[in-house]
């Protein structure tokens, strides 16, 4: 498949194929894509088809549409929403992907409670709405594709027959976000005390007046670490000679995925 | 927010609902009403119902009472041909048709809306007919207060793909009967099957435009139902001759005749070899020797649907088997019985 770029998207009178685009370059398309599209790319992103993949593609649909963002991920949209997904199933990736928002660009939070859920955040309104997958929605499977009677082809098929009412339920809510969560530049960075290492964005732990990393605060997911080396360890990726020239002065390499994390005057990376 | 006050407390307050008397096998219903001021002669008659207690209502903003909640679900669920009135009794309203005809539920999305926390509706079976005036639901929320917010939820559930209940007008079809079976045309024996089917549309409001007899031969039951097309009939039936044997042409007369949908074998037993065809939108019914013999069949469970602008496919055919088993009781009750619910 070819990928075309983006800037060969955008000029007037120009034709293009929905099927040819890359999921991750239809941000600069005007407009939130048709249902179907947006299924069938996010689906391709995800790795397969599911039920899951339905209700999060309808409830980032929904998400945006309640929050006035309804092209999320035209550029000067996207720097407007933040979307907190409650579970790292299926659903998440389908949210993500329609959305366009990233763990990398701050505007993806994961809330691990386990809950079909996701909060759209408008931080330009301050309006946030939280819609949750309802569970009656399993249960209706039946009634809205009675003519299937395999589980999961089932649900795919009613939870696209089902009406928004019905798949979700929604809360306005208030959402208070620091500004050590919002996207842009690191706003801080400190040094652990005990172990050195940097922490960015307020990580840290302030234990009896001193800066902890959270390691080093007795809160970390591994245990028993040890520093080993490995063979190969100067190993360093191969790249055509002309790729390593083409770099600028700063060692950075052009490139088209949309405005940098940094800014152009003062090259500080993140 | 509801208070709990004991009842000698509650001299002079207004009732916050209706309250229910039930006397066995003799009366049930409201023995006051909503609003009414409570005054030292009740309190006997409310300890007698079992009150020490008596609710007092402070609504919150985002709360509602019962009888509000019923009319906002009432106004979600009532489609074309329902009507109800504002006039809550014990907290619940009754849909009633505002007209004859057939009775439509779209049970997916009254299954949706049951399935929302606090709210009802229960209706009579999908594809009732039923005549102006008819009771064919009734609907009420659960609790004395409520929020808002489910509650219309619950009524925009129910409103989708038009409205959950609808009574649908039967169009009153000008019917072309094609008789089959060379021994009827020629004489062998006398014909029974007009003036059953002759009887079945005219109950419904039909009109019978006409009978023509023809015999085991294709071309001429095509000739027959391009006779009746071109005499107007919108709704054609077709009897005999659509079994397994090798005389049984009805079928391929249908086809020659330019059928541009056939749907051959239903889900019902008296009518297994039912057929529902059309020639562009003209629907044409073969009805299977079994509607001789037995009162009621698969026809009365698809004509009325089919005069009511329903498409009869595959699916629907199908879909008819869950109770589409005929019990052939000594007295039949149709429609008093499960058959075709």
């Amino acid at each position: 498949m070819e990928t075309l770029k983006p800037h060969l998207l955008t000029g007037p009178g120009v034709k293009f194929e929905l099927e040819q685009i890359s999921s991750a370059r239809i941000e600069v398309l005007t407009g939130m894509l048709p249902f179907e599209s947006l299924l069938k790319s996010a689906a391709e992103v995800h790795g397969h088809l599911c039920p899951g993949q339905v209700v999060g593609v309808r409830m980032a649909m929904l998400g945006c549409r309640l929050i006035g963002l309804e092209e999320p991920t035209r550029q000067d949209q996207i720097k407007k929403l933040i979307v907190y997904v409650e579970m790292d199933r299926c659903t998440a990736d389908a949210v993500a992907h329609v959305t366009g928002v990233k763990l990398g660009r701050r505007s993806l939070k994961f809330m691990d409670y386990g809950i079909m859920a996701a909060t759209f955040v408008n931080l330009e309104t301050g309006r946030a709405f939280r819609v949750i997958s309802t569970e009656e929605a399993r249960s209706l499977a039946p009634s809205y594709a009675p003519e299937i009677n395999q589980k999961y082809p089932q649900q795919l098929e009613a939870y696209q027959r089902m009406p928004d009412s019905v798949l979700f339920r929604v809360q306005q809510v208030d959402v208070a976000i620091s500004e050590f969560d919002l996207p842009g530049p690191t706003r801080r960075k400190v040094v652990c005390d005990q172990c050195g290492q940097v922490v960015r964005d307020h990580r840290e732990i302030n234990r009896e007046g001193r800066a902890l990393c959270r390691l080093c605060a007795g809160d970390a997911y591994f245990s028993n670490a040890r520093e080993v080396t490995w063979p190969d360890m100067n190993r360093v990726p191969e790249r055509s000679r002309q790729t390593a020239l083409s770099g600028d002065q700063n060692g950075r390499h052009l490139s088209n995925a949309g405005d940098p994390c940094w800014s152009e005057k003062e090259f500080k990376p993140c | 927010m509801l208070k709990k006050i004991k009842l000698k407390d509650a001299v002079g307050t207004k009732l916050a609902h209706d309250i229910t008397e039930i006397r066995p096998g003799e009366f049930k219903g409201p023995a006051f009403r909503k609003g009414h001021t409570v005054c030292n002669d009740d309190l006997c008659h409310l300890q007698k119902l079992g009150k020490n207690h008596l609710y007092a209502i402070d609504l919150a903003e985002d709360e509602i009472h019962e009888d509000q909640a019923a009319a906002i679900l009432a106004a979600g669920l009532a489609g074309e041909g329902i009507v109800w009135q504002d006039d809550p009794r014990e907290g619940k309203i009754k849909l009633i048709a505002d007209n004859d005809g057939l009775l439509t539920v779209n049970t997916a999305s009254l299954a949706a809306f049951n399935m929302v926390e606090e709210v009802m509706c229960a209706t009579l079976h999908n594809h009732t007919l039923v005549k102006k005036g008819d009771l064919v639901a009734a609907t009420r929320a659960i609790p004395l207060i409520m929020k808002r917010a489910p509650i219309e939820r619950a009524a925009a559930i129910a409103r989708q793909s038009g409205a959950t209940l609808s009574v649908k007008t039967l169009r009153q079809a000008r019917v072309g009967l094609v008789i089959t079976g060379s021994e009827v045309y020629h004489g062998l024996i006398e014909d029974r099957f007009a003036p059953v089917l002759s009887e079945k549309v005219s109950d419904l409001g039909c009109t019978l435009e006409g009978v023509i007899f023809a015999p085991d031969d294709a071309e001429l039951i095509r000739n027959a139902i391009q006779t009746h097309l071109e005499r107007g009939c919108d709704l054609l039936m077709l009897s005999g001759g659509m079994s397994v044997d090798p005389d049984d042409v009805t079928r391929k007369g249908i086809r020659m005749a330019g059928a541009t949908e056939m749907h051959y074998g239903s889900a019902v037993l008296p009518g297994a070899m039912f057929l529902v065809a059309y020639i562009d939108e003209v629907p044409l019914l073969g009805v299977p020797a079994c509607g001789l013999y037995h009162r009621i069949t698969v026809l009365d469970l698809v004509l009325p649907r089919i005069l009511a602008g329903e498409k009869i496919g595959k699916a629907e055919l199908a879909f008819l088997g869950h109770g589409g088993l005929c019990k052939d009781c000594e007295e039949c009750t149709y429609p008093h019985c499960p058959f075709g619910k």
